[in-house]
């Protein structure tokens, strides 16, 4: 979520005004958000060069910033058209509107013609020293089940789950439709198998 | 009456706070009310969320910020 102490109308006209400690606070708050919004379709090199792109076009680019849009909204915005460009310059270009990739339901099996639960969820240990979110070899199955998904699925989940944005600030990030944001969203959590992968962690203890 | 797998595949807009009309918000109230299996999944989903959530990342370091300024600043030297 965007940090509300850098969002008042008075710290804006103060970064317009070409502030300098406004500006490097800016920078400490927001740097990670926008590296890791960038490491969701970059190497982390080429993550940091984006990023770094992103702070110069940025600075250049307040003195015209009419706050319309949350300060890191506009950030992640300029970060993200940094990265496409350098992705389009190695010849990849990215779609953000849902494919038929992962379209369907990755749930699917676990229910019966029905519609009703054959395999039900299992009992997750939320609770206690042992509680399974917090166990250190999940967060390497996350990480690794994160890393696997196609970008627009990731890059959404970034956003949505994991910095906290709401969804028109992700649509204006990613230039994609409330609809479509919310398909990505939803893909990334259950049809890319994250639920999936914890369940069956919970079982079995492996990835 | 909603099946299970629908109640699946709207659990996101439970975990999300997405507006919901009176019927939609009826019919999954009601399903949850009788069914523990898709009550525990949207209580499952919400923890997933909750604990990604927690991996946002901290403040930059000292150091990272002035590496970003200097180059700011280099960058805004060479195009003065």
């Amino acid at each position: 979520m965007a940090n509300p102490d850098l969002e008042t109308p008075e710290f804006i006209e103060r970064l317009r005004a070409g502030d300098r400690a406004a500006f490097a606070l800016v920078v400490k708050h927001y740097h990670p958000r926008l590296l890791g919004a960038a490491r969701t379709m970059l190497q982390p090199a080429d993550a940091e060069e984006a990023v770094q792109d992103g702070w110069i076009a940025a600075h250049r680019a307040l003195p015209k910033f009419e706050g319309r849009s949350a300060l890191l909204t506009w950030l992640t915005r300029i970060v993200i058209n940094q990265a496409r460009m350098q992705l389009r310059k190695g010849g990849r270009e990215v779609q953000f509107d849902p494919t038929e990739e992962g379209a369907a339901d990755a749930l699917a099996h676990r229910f019966n013609a029905n519609g009703h639960w054959q395999e039900p969820p299992r009992a997750w240990a939320l609770s206690g020293p042992d509680a399974l979110l917090t166990r250190d070899e999940l967060q390497h199955c996350l990480e690794s089940h994160i890393t696997a998904m196609p970008d627009n699925q990731r890059l959404a989940l970034q956003l949505r789950d994991i910095q906290g944005l709401d969804f028109n600030d992700i649509c204006n990030i990613m230039d994609v439709s409330a609809s479509n944001v919310r398909v990505l969203v939803h893909r990334a959590r259950a049809r890319a198998r994250l639920f999936e992968m914890v369940d069956r962690f919970q079982e079995t203890g492996e990835c | 009456m909603l099946k299970c797998q629908e109640v699946e595949l709207r659990a996101d807009a439970l975990v999300d706070g997405t507006p919901l009309s009176r019927r939609e918000r009826l019919s999954l109230n009601m399903h949850l009310l009788m069914c523990r299996h898709c009550r525990r999944y949207v209580r499952q989903l919400r923890a997933l969320t909750a604990h990604l959530r927690h991996r946002e990342s901290p403040t930059a370091h000292d150091d990272q910020v002035q590496a970003v300024l200097d180059c700011v600043h280099h960058s805004k030297q060479t195009t003065d």
